[in-house]
């Protein structure tokens, strides 16, 4: 069992609502992201830009699994890394070995309150109880690998129970990002790849990430294009919506 | 919405969008990893030369500069100091993959042996014991001292070859370099002890660094042309020293003040017929660790990674 994510682009509506589901599922303070958006400028005619989510890519031969010099960075069977924060020394060098860069080192600065100079919210108290963030460590994607226990211990199937699943994957009004078993051929995410080409971010450094891309631009292939009825409404709702606004924002090189 | 709100959103968004420096080991406390990979190279490089030429003191100053000057700055940087010990066998056994943890370890080992063959070399120690013992002793410490001082004079280039995402730093050149630099560095601080009156003839000291020297230059430009050959974003990375933010740190510090300074100082003196005047040589050895500082600065400042996105991964 390796556990797995397929983010179609074609599908993704740059809603943030991923990065804003895990920000409450995890009680991220104000200046940690586990997930992004990134953004970039392409050369196409009337596509000056795109976005695309990342976040930890779990890989199967996770450099910064090998490179922690005290074993907090650690792979489960399942395939998910993970890091221990009672471990961590916060030498950072995961960080630098990462070459997607999908790591955070969690500082005193990096958390100064939702709202500062104000008293936390109810909110980030409970927060700090539930979910305390260590000050000092690295911090990362785990694919909510607490709702995956509590979900399996239940009986329940990651990617398709709700209470098993990532939050950022339950959250996707679009329906963008999908989550299952890499090793079983017959699982959603398995038949995704396949039969869409889906892709890797940087294969040839060896990683083998547990995320996968499908596009109809970036993967080149030809089954990889979207029809436009299988675009969601809200997809092309925001990108009328939001086009101007980032063309006004970015500019144009 | 506000600039300052406008900046913000826009820092998410750009995230690996380009080619992006490495900010954690340069930038605020980051700094103390480029002071601390600095000294480094100079406490392993002065304890090498000096377990080369014989020169107690400086053992004794190489050794200081790792145990109370390397080590405490380094572990300082950490997030969670105290857990140091977290690194080692047997909390850890992350030295059969981890170059930082086999750093730490060759730090810690050669700490111990370091100071063992410091004793048992000491003069008063030895006339008290009797040379009969002490010379054996002081032998065997003195070789696994010194593999340990190789260990911890080559882990830094390691450690930063490993980073796949760095092209400029994924050369297999890169701990070569940086151990050469750091024994090259040993010769211009032999030539301070020297001066100080300890143990060290200066001329030899001179002839080491000379050669040293001109090694130094044929590897940094078989690096930085082989490293320019390698990707479009080492080849940023080179433009970044040679052109960019970092070119007076590049050309004054490393070039200028590094190599040719402390090369034309050799050069003079080899021409007077012996070593040159006194305070030469004290620009020599300044110069010598202005550049040490300056190589691992470039190094640190020059990492930059490759974009994430396949549509520009022509770098």
């Amino acid at each position: 069992m390796r556990w797995g994510m397929v983010i179609n682009l074609a599908k993704c509506t740059r809603c943030h609502a991923c990065i804003a589901a895990c920000r409450i599922e995890h009680f991220l303070p104000l200046g940690m992201t586990w997930p992004r958006l990134i953004a970039w400028e392409t050369d196409i005619p009337g596509e000056e830009l795109s976005t695309i989510p990342v976040r930890c890519n779990q890989c199967k031969e996770a450099p910064c699994v090998e490179v922690c010099p005290a074993e907090a960075t650690k792979k489960r069977e399942d395939g998910i890394v993970y890091v221990d924060n009672d471990k961590c020394v916060g030498c950072r060098y995961c960080i630098i070995a990462c070459p997607y860069q999908n790591r955070t080192f969690f500082s005193k600065d990096k958390d100064p309150g939702y709202f500062p100079g104000s008293e936390r919210t109810r909110f980030e108290k409970a927060g700090h109880k539930l979910y305390e963030h260590q000050a000092g460590t690295t911090e990362k994607c785990d694919f909510c690998l607490e709702r995956i226990d509590a979900g399996m211990a239940k009986g329940l199937v990651p990617g398709k129970d709700r209470e098993a699943t990532p939050a950022c994957v339950n959250t996707c009004q679009a329906r963008a990002l999908t989550f299952g078993d890499l090793d079983d051929p017959n699982s959603e995410v398995s038949k995704l790849i396949k039969d869409k080409n889906g892709f890797q971010l940087h294969p040839e450094y060896g990683t083998e990430p547990s995320v996968y891309y499908i596009d109809y631009k970036l993967g080149n292939a030809p089954s990889n294009v979207a029809p436009r009825e299988e675009q969601t409404a809200s997809h092309l709702q925001h990108l009328s919506t939001m086009e101007a606004r980032a063309k006004q924002i970015f500019g144009k090189k | 919405m506000s600039r300052m709100a406008t900046r913000q959103w826009m820092i998410t968004h750009e995230w690996m969008v380009k080619p992006m420096h490495q900010r954690e080991w340069i930038e605020r406390r980051g700094i103390m990893i480029w002071i601390a990979e600095t000294f480094t190279s100079l406490g392993a490089g002065l304890y090498l030369v000096s377990l080369f030429v014989g020169s107690w003191w400086g053992l004794l100053a190489g050794w200081v500069i790792i145990v109370f000057i390397k080590l405490p700055i380094h572990i300082a940087y950490f997030g969670k100091p105290w857990r140091f010990y977290q690194t080692m066998p047997p909390w850890s056994n992350a030295w059969k993959t981890s170059w930082f943890a086999r750093g730490i370890l060759f730090s810690v080992f050669f700490s111990m042996l370091g100071f063992v063959q410091l004793v048992f070399g000491q003069p008063d120690f030895v006339n008290l014991v009797g040379a009969n013992i002490c010379n054996p002793i002081y032998y065997t410490f003195g070789v696994l001292a010194g593999l340990n001082a190789l260990g911890v004079g080559i882990y830094g280039g390691f450690i930063m070859n490993y980073v796949k995402g760095i092209p400029f730093w994924n050369q297999g050149l890169l701990p070569v370099l940086i151990m050469l630099a750091g024994v090259a560095d040993g010769f211009g601080l032999i030539m301070a002890v020297g001066l100080a009156g300890g143990d060290a003839s200066v001329i030899w000291a001179e002839t080491g660094s000379r050669y040293l020297l001109l090694i130094n230059v044929l590897l940094i430009t078989t690096y930085m042309i082989s490293a320019g050959y390698s990707s479009e974003t080492a080849k940023l990375s080179i433009k970044e020293l040679v052109a960019g933010p970092s070119a007076f740190m590049f050309w004054g510090g490393l070039i200028l003040l590094g190599l040719i300074v402390p090369a034309g100082i050799s050069i003079f003196g080899l021409i007077e017929g012996g070593e040159a005047a006194t305070p030469l040589l004290i620009t020599a050895i300044a110069a010598h660790t202005i550049g040490a500082f300056a190589l691992k600065y470039c190094i640190l400042r020059a990492g930059i990674y490759r974009p994430l996105l396949p549509k520009i991964s022509a770098f």
